[in-house]
């Protein structure tokens, strides 16, 4: 079980009477199919943002129901058969995906931060400048007596 | 010639004034956007019908998406213009 929102829209020249009808019709798809209607929202005619062919206005439908896949399906192919609905659009309405919750760090927290990666950052460059420079000089000193030991030999 | 480039550039500005931006779907706490409520989406397709940039709005990205395909199934119905001029 699904639940699903299904709004199409129906063109005014119908008569109210007519468009009720069509409208039961479509209830009784979700009906048949064993779906659950849980609530139809109509708005009735309503200004189009831009014209639907060559139509200013519109009759708005909202069906909100649950139940298998094969109802919107349905549903979709009789709105293709029948020229008096204009548009349709289905959703699934679950599926919910959750916004990511942001850890609140205050700006001094976050300076603070930036400061301690700044002066990390700062030594270890300097324990990398440091360890090259001693090396070279402590053997200096060993080999200086080595040679001078040499220099001795030779003698 | 100069102030009118401005004043162009700075066209959603006049619907969006310069505060400390913040998203206001967060602010209340809105998990979902739906694109039947037509007078909030409104507010974030200025003059033209085009969607207004995250970063005039200040909307935080996970909002700025669910706002684009709301704004954009409204268009689907007609309940918002694709283009207006």
């Amino acid at each position: 079980m699904r639940q699903y929102e299904t709004a199409f829209l129906i063109t005014p020249k119908l008569e109210e009477e007519e468009t009720e009808k069509l409208i039961e019709k479509m209830a009784e798809v979700v009906k048949k199919k064993k779906g659950k209607m849980v609530n139809i929202e109509k708005w009735g005619k309503r200004r189009l943002a831009y014209p639907i062919e060559k139509l200013d206005e519109a009759v708005y439908v909202f069906f909100h129901y649950e139940g298998d896949p094969d109802i919107p399906h349905e549903l979709q192919r009789r709105f293709r058969q029948t020229e008096t609905v204009l548009r349709y659009l289905t959703l699934k309405k679950d599926a919910q995906i959750q916004p990511r919750k942001k850890t609140k760090t205050s700006r001094k927290e976050k300076t603070k931060r930036a400061e301690e990666r700044v002066m990390k950052a700062a030594e270890t460059e300097k324990k990398r400048e440091e360890p090259p420079e001693k090396p070279p000089e402590t053997p200096p000193e060993v080999k200086e007596p080595e040679l001078e030991k040499l220099a001795t030999e030779k003698e | 010639m100069m102030a009118r480039e401005h004043r162009e550039r700075s066209s959603y500005r006049k619907y969006f004034p310069p505060k400390r931006k913040y998203c206001r779907f967060c602010e209340r706490n809105i998990k979902d956007i739906d694109y039947k409520n037509v007078e909030i989406l409104k507010r974030y397709v200025p003059e033209r019908g085009k969607i207004a940039p995250r970063r005039v709005t200040g909307t935080c990205s996970f909002h700025q998406r669910k706002l684009s395909t709301a704004i954009k199934r409204a268009r689907l119905l007609a309940l918002l213009p694709y283009i207006e001029d």
